[in-house]
């Protein structure tokens, strides 16, 4: 039973990671349509922009992870002036490339830095662990299920009460009768690319306690995606749950179920999903 | 002179000049042995390719400063294939008809051997010490083929035999990547343990770039596993150890060479304390060095600015058992000279702790045996000498 609820608590801090990063897709695909697919370089490129600035430039570590943050959002809100603008219009593949070559290019431009290319590092987190009874959370796993709630409710106020907010909702149910009202669309899609790259490094500091930052730490939107999916593609608390239960269900394959198992069960819980749910878990409250 | 007269005396007279000159080798010349080598500086293992190159050049240009061999300089020719059989195929293309290597070593990375060994030996030229435990690189037998590094298989064997004989597990378990190293160690593990007259208790896999451990760490406590062996590479090690010990398990370890690596205790921190790793070479710790080793990490970081690694220490072997092998040929330095005279080398023990490296006519594996070594006080520390 104590592991159960061990393995259960690690599953729900991995699956946040998963539910960050796929919240990331999910609000770029609502505002602009695009599917992104160079997230998790975002992620990676926010985990590096941190630790380079903390252990390089000799940042504190908190300023270091805002200006992070910031900076990979910048980023974001740039290759959509001035790249991913261009895409708009053009049939779906363009944009997918296009993102695609651009998570390549951030990817070279990490790997012609050698001391990036060739060693893992880590993030001075704290390393101990919190126990509630016989139960042992590490407070890395902790941090992430917090941030992770904290964004989710900082996100949903935004998008709730906040004039900018609404405004970018508008955007994603009709552009075209948004902008009749006065809502500056292309600025709208600016603001979702900026918030989307700033969402992926964000996960990317969380993630680096748990994997360390290296260049291949992006391969987690790999999971993220089909999280995306499985909560509708264009639902924000869907994506959330859909992490988690990803991040859930492979943990507990990963103990239950006959050795091999774990690592085909999340997919085959999504396929079930998507047959039972076409509109994703998060679908009736979607654009649907 | 007609065209065809002229053509036909050109003949004579090159065939009467090749035969006035005794028979050269492709790559060396009156004063230089070009030596190629396939490597990766840009791709997945950058981190092994570079300090390994850098090994090389240290060694190759001490040779140099000396004399060189019998005269002759050695001359390292580089080329990057990033991991990518493609380029590695280009690289080693162009390593043999361009720069007329005379011998690649330390081709890096099984991709890029499979693809380019073929190349290589088809023209002639020697195969040495390749970056890869596949057993093709000295299995079967091939005149020009030569490798030093241990199969996972074997060591491991030994290793686990080792420890469960000296140490009296009961009850050994193993989590293992799921592809061909994983598999390989596999074998060796179980081979180990059915010669006791036992077997793996609980086995259990990853992915590559798998993040969480947590389900697979509590499947081995679950079957009440008293050794863990780890067929994993460094970041899955850690990670093993700090969930193993973060819900309180104080379960010993074991990983393969891949593990035994200054980064696992550098990331890894308390958690990896008392870890147990099989070493094939040791890492160059500056501190507590003997005066010979701490005179070479001198060098080394005056040369490149980095402190030096097992991988530094691996890439200044090979290129010294190549020196040294080309001094003992003599003068008349061809492939076919070369390789049997590296048949009846021995290469001893040296101030690095290395293993003895041996070839004969009949295997061209130098090396089947690690080392037992133990994280203590954030270090690897070697607790037992090359095990059979």
């Amino acid at each position: 039973m104590l592991a159960f609820v061990q393995v259960l608590a690690s599953g729900v801090a991995i699956g946040c990671v998963y539910g960050l990063v796929a919240l990331s897709f999910v609000l770029i695909y609502k505002a602009t349509e695009t599917v992104s697919f160079m997230q998790g370089d975002l992620l990676m490129l926010g985990a590096f922009a941190a630790l380079g600035l903390h252990a390089f430039a000799g940042w504190p570590l908190v300023v270091a992870a805002v200006a992070a943050v910031l900076g990979v959002g910048v980023l974001g809100a740039v290759l959509e002036r001035t790249v991913l603008r261009r895409a708009l219009g053009q049939p779906h593949l363009v944009a997918v490339l296009l993102t695609f070559g651009l998570g390549m290019m951030m990817r070279g431009g990490v790997a012609s830095v050698p001391a990036a290319a060739q060693d893992m590092h880590r993030l001075p987190f704290a390393a101990d662990t919190l126990a509630i009874g016989p139960l042992v959370l590490a407070t890395s796993h902790l941090w992430v299920i917090a941030a992770t709630v904290l964004l989710a409710g900082l996100l949903a106020a935004f998008f709730r009460h906040t004039r900018t907010g609404l405004a970018l909702r508008a955007c994603s149910e009709d552009a075209r009768s948004a902008a009749l009202m006065g809502i500056p669309v292309a600025r709208m899609h600016t603001l979702a690319w900026a918030l989307g790259a700033a969402l992926a490094a964000i996960a990317g500091l969380l993630l680096a306690p748990v994997t360390f930052v290296h260049l291949n730490m992006g391969f987690i939107a790999l999971k993220a995606f089909p999280a995306a999916v499985l909560g509708g593609l264009t639902s924000l608390p869907g994506a959330l749950v859909a992490g988690v239960f990803l991040g859930v269900a492979e943990a507990l394959a990963g103990l239950a179920l006959p050795e091999g198992a774990k690592d085909f069960v999340p997919y085959v819980l999504l396929m079930a999903a998507l047959l039972l749910f076409p509109q994703g878990l998060g679908g009736g409250r979607g654009r649907a | 002179m007609s065209p065809l007269r002229r053509l036909a005396f050109a003949l004579a007279s090159s065939l009467s000049l090749a035969c006035a000159l005794p028979a050269v080798a492709a790559g060396v010349s009156a004063d230089e042995i070009v030596v190629g080598t396939v490597s990766d500086l840009s791709g997945p293992i950058a981190m092994l390719g570079v300090p390994v190159r850098d090994g090389m050049l240290m060694r190759f240009d001490e040779a140099n400063a000396a004399g060189g061999v019998h005269g002759r300089r050695i001359r390292l020719a580089v080329e990057d294939a990033g991991y990518d059989p493609k380029r590695a195929v280009l690289a080693a293309r162009k390593l043999v008809q361009h720069d007329q290597a005379f011998a690649f070593i330390a081709n890096m990375g099984t991709p890029v051997v499979m693809a380019s060994m073929p190349i290589i030996v088809d023209a002639g030229r020697l195969h040495l010490f390749p970056f890869s435990p596949h057993r093709a690189t000295y299995e079967p037998l091939h005149p020009l083929k030569f490798q030093n590094f241990a199969p996972y298989q074997d060591y491991m064997e030994a290793a686990t035999r080792h420890m469960v004989r000296e140490r009296g597990y009961q009850r050994s378990c193993l989590l293992y990547q799921d592809d061909d190293y994983g598999l390989e160690v596999m074998k060796g593990v179980e081979k180990a343990l059915a010669g006791l007259g036992t077997e793996l208790v609980e086995r259990t896999s990853y992915k590559r770039g798998a993040t969480d451990f947590s389900s697979q760490v509590a499947r081995l406590r679950a079957a009440r596993c008293d050794l863990v062996v780890l067929a994993t590479v460094v970041r899955e090690t850690v990670a093993a150890m700090s969930e193993a010990r973060k819900i309180g398990w104080d379960v010993d370890m074991l990983v393969t060479a891949s593990g035994y690596s200054a980064q696992t205790h550098e990331l890894g921190g308390a958690a990896v304390e008392g870890l147990y790793g099989v070493s094939v070479l040791p890492h160059p710790y500056a501190e507590g060095a003997n005066s010979q080793l701490a005179a070479w990490i001198e060098r080394y970081r005056a040369r490149f600015k980095a402190e030096p690694n097992v991988w530094s220490v691996m890439g200044y072997t090979l290129a010294d058992l190549f020196v040294r092998t080309a001094e003992a040929t003599g003068r008349e330095l061809t492939p076919e000279s070369f390789a049997r005279t590296l048949e009846g080398m021995e290469f001893t023990r040296d101030y690095f702790g290395s293993p003895a490296y041996r070839f004969s006519a009949n295997d061209h594996l130098g090396n089947r045996k690690g080392r037992l070594a133990q994280i203590r006080n954030g270090r690897w520390e070697l607790i037992t000498d090359y095990v059979e």
